[in-house]
């Protein structure tokens, strides 16, 4: 026996012991029978709540404020439509800058039981334009807001603007009542976990590290009648494999974002399904290109990256290769923008062509992100094999974030991974936040400065008012712009896939609304 | 030496070390995949559970992990090395300076040191390691900065007997330089106490070590560092339990092995020595 087969030969009865007893079980637990209140469980992998103010909200907490407010419309990306909500109807002026807005009659607000009228909805919208927070930049294309009548409000803007996007953002277009809110203290109440919205629940109890646990709103203006859930539990369950067990114990509904690895194991199962969905939202990595200028090598770290095994091996199919910028499903995706494949010939070629040598970079992604750090892993090693030596750095998203705007440029990371997903569904949000050219670095992390490209979507973010389909083009442009001076790697569009229980009707993905289920909408069967 | 081998408990701690060196020393050759512990990847054989191919099976990459674990014995020996022999060079000249000389000088290293001793040595390495940034130089440093003051302690208790023995008196009346007493007189009568010391050391900065690149502050991916091997591997406890257990298992072993040789060290070299708490 050599020295090799002796150490087999103990190592593997251990490992055999180990791969027996910690199996995981094949079949969930069938869910213990409810009676009383129907309760719907929805398990999230970080803090559900962030921030509590609405006009300040722009993090996990939407997937519970959806279902506390409401907003003037609801979009539809699916069918290129709005739903009217708080609005019933909707009008603009041919040049897209006076946009009116007929509004629902018995809405409620909770707490007050007042009826919303017209003065609240322009209310709420000035209260987060003032407050300036979160995702307030989304007003300002708005002038000012005029009440005709209590059920009439309108919106005049400084220049053409697609405002019935921005009435249907995820983010910062909550009507609310604000007087009642400020009657109790504001910010600092809602901080306490009270809200003073439209929807179908509000909040029933909150503290910061607990469950949230929402109660139907009885003066909703849908009623009560039919199927419906009568409370909703948010829990934050960070460690994936806890997350497991939790849905392995039939105890959730929904389950968000289950590691890729994990999620082949619940696509049999009698009680649980995976519903995979489109998202707007896709992983990117930027390139200095303020440290890495010759855009040869830059070319060349794309073509080293490994696109087949991050959608194969690491999304494990629940991923699509991206095209451009901007994710395909969405309005001014360029679908005529190329797709890179890892060519490493080609690669070394370019790095010789730029008379780049040992050159050392920096990928900074988000730690306890496994998807990103398996990725930055592979990448690594190809990129070794064009003479490149890459550290990674694991950091969370406040120090990569940091690190990318640390005052000293040369301190800053050279390739920085990103998802990003929008706040008002148009390619705007993607093309100006992150390579719009940028006095204060914001999320511009590669620090991409073209004016050609500027030029383009200053034109495109005003077309996008009156004629989204030449918005739509020049959108195209400027990703063929991106595509061109390889400035950043698209990776992949990212599939949204969840663990939900068979049981759970009605439940529609829209991924203009990132992670939210509606809950008055669904259901238990 | 014999005193240690009688001891079955001391011999199983020198057998354990001395396993954890061969295999630090001889990982390029009895890897079966170095390459795995060099950062290429295998993709294919992703979460491979254990077999005659895959002693330890493979993790999330499709890498060996005995390879891994093999080339982690490396980074954790080289580092625990590195990390109290930098501790000694910073402490133990501290030590024997306050023991040597007392009055002012003693006071101030010793206040110094008592800052120090005053936070869990773990607490304070994170709290270095989360200033440094994460890099396996930053933790060494952090563990350092960590525990020098251990030693400073230890070798002033030795240096304030010492410094009253005839042949210090000696050089002193010839006229010896105080920092040539210090070093040429004192450190070596006092430094046996502090070999045992360092060695009992040894797993808990290993641990610590460990527990740093766990919590992301140490050893940065795609290095074999058992610490975030088990950080990286958590998720898949269930699913691939073989992906956290190995590494683990090379901690446990190491810490109990280092342990168990650091207490015969001390019976056999000091058997005054009183343990110390940390």
């Amino acid at each position: 026996m050599n020295h090799r087969s002796i150490m087999a030969a103990v190592l593997l009865p251990l490992s055999l012991l180990l791969a027996a007893g910690c199996a995981p079980k094949s079949s969930s637990t069938p869910p213990p029978a409810q009676s009383g209140p129907q309760v719907g469980v929805y398990v999230n992998s970080s803090d559900v709540v962030i921030f509590w103010d609405p006009s300040d909200s722009f993090s996990n907490e939407i997937i519970a404020m959806h279902n506390l407010y409401e907003t003037l419309l609801r979009y539809n990306p699916a069918t290129d439509k709005f739903e009217p909500i708080l609005a019933e109807s909707y009008a603009h002026s041919t040049d897209a800058k006076t946009w009116t807005f007929t509004l629902r009659k018995g809405v409620k607000f909770h707490g007050s039981n007042k009826e919303m009228t017209a003065e609240d909805v322009k209310k709420s919208i000035e209260r987060t334009m003032t407050r300036g927070k979160g995702a307030a930049f989304i007003w300002d294309a708005v002038d000012k807001i005029e009440v005709k009548d209590p059920t009439t409000v309108v919106f005049h803007l400084k220049y053409a603007a697609p405002l019935d996007l921005i009435a249907a953002s995820s983010y910062g277009a909550f009507v609310y009542d604000v007087d009642y809110a400020e009657s109790k203290g504001g910010e600092t109440w809602f901080g306490q976990g009270n809200d003073a919205g439209t929807g179908p629940y509000t909040v029933e109890s909150w503290k910061k590290g607990e469950d949230l646990v929402l109660n139907k709103f009885d003066g909703y203006r849908k009623g009560w009648a039919g199927k419906h859930f009568d409370k909703v539990v948010f829990k934050a369950v960070t460690e994936p494999a806890t997350r497991q067990q939790v849905v392995n114990a039939g105890e959730a509904d929904f389950v968000n974002m289950m590691p890729y690895d994990m999620l082949k194991g619940y696509e049999n199962q009698p009680e649980l399904a995976v519903r995979n969905a489109k998202s707007f939202e896709n992983l990117f990595a930027l390139i200095n290109t303020k440290k890495i200028t010759n855009p040869k090598v830059r070319e060349a770290l794309a073509l080293a990256f490994p696109y087949d095994a991050a959608v194969n091996s690491v999304a494990q199919g629940y991923a699509t290769q991206s095209r451009g910028i901007v994710p395909d499903g969405m309005w001014g995706h360029a679908a005529s923008v190329p797709q890179r494949k890892t060519d490493t010939a080609r690669a070394i070629a370019l790095m010789a062509e730029a008379g780049a040598k040992d050159l050392k970079v920096t990928i900074t992604y988000s730690s306890g992100d496994d998807a990103q750090r398996q990725i930055v892993e592979l990448w690594v090693a190809e990129l070794k094999k064009i003479g490149v030596t890459a550290e990674p750095k694991g950091m969370t998203w406040e120090a990569q974030l940091d690190l990318g705007k640390a005052k000293d440029p040369g301190q800053r990371q050279d390739i920085f991974l990103m998802y990003w997903w929008p706040d008002v569904t148009t390619p705007h949000s993607w093309h100006q936040s992150m390579f719009h050219s940028e006095k204060d670095v914001s999320f511009n992390l590669g620090y991409y400065s073209n004016p050609a490209y500027d030029a383009i979507i200053d034109d495109a973010v005003k077309l996008a008012g009156t004629d989204r389909a030449k918005a739509a083009a020049r959108y195209a442009e400027a990703d063929q712009l991106l595509y061109n001076d390889a400035v950043a790697i698209p990776i992949y569009d990212i599939q949204y896939a969840r663990v939900v229980k068979k049981s759970l009707k009605g439940y529609v993905d829209n991924p203009s609304y990132p992670h939210v289920v509606f809950w008055y909408d669904v259901y238990r069967e | 030496m014999k005193r240690l081998l009688k001891n079955p408990l001391s011999l199983a701690g020198l057998v354990i070390v001395v396993i954890l060196l061969l295999a630090a020393l001889l990982a390029p050759v009895l890897a079966p995949f170095p390459d795995h512990a060099l950062g290429g990847v295998n993709p294919v054989a992703r979460f491979h559970p254990p077999d005659g191919t895959y002693w330890m099976g493979t993790d999330d990459l499709g890498r060996d992990i005995f390879s891994r674990v093999l080339y982690g014995a490396r980074i954790s020996v080289w580092t625990g090395v590195l990390a109290i022999g930098l501790a000694l060079v910073l402490g133990v000249p501290l030590g024997a300076v306050a023991g040597t000389f007392g009055g002012a000088v003693d006071e101030l290293i010793m206040r110094i040191t008592d800052i120090f001793l005053s936070f869990p040595p773990l607490l304070l390495a994170i709290a270095i390691g989360a200033m440094l940034g994460p890099s396996l130089s930053n933790t060494m440093i952090a563990i350092a900065l960590a525990w020098w003051p251990w030693y400073t302690r230890l070798i002033r208790g030795e240096a304030t007997s010492v410094r009253e023995r005839p042949f210090v008196e000696a050089a002193r009346a010839a006229g010896v330089r105080p920092l040539v007493i210090v070093f040429r007189h004192i450190l070596p009568n006092t430094i046996a106490p502090v070999i045992v010391q360092a060695s009992m050391d040894f797993g808990s900065v290993v641990l610590t070590l460990a527990s740093l690149s766990f919590l992301g502050l140490g050893a940065q991916v795609p290095t074999p560092e058992w610490g975030l091997m088990i950080n990286t591997g958590r998720t898949y406890f269930v699913n691939a339990p073989w992906y956290v257990t190995y590494p683990g298992l090379a901690i446990f072993l190491t810490v109990l092995g280092f342990n168990l040789l650091g207490d015969g060290l001390r019976e056999v070299l000091d058997p005054k020595g009183v343990k110390r708490s940390a």
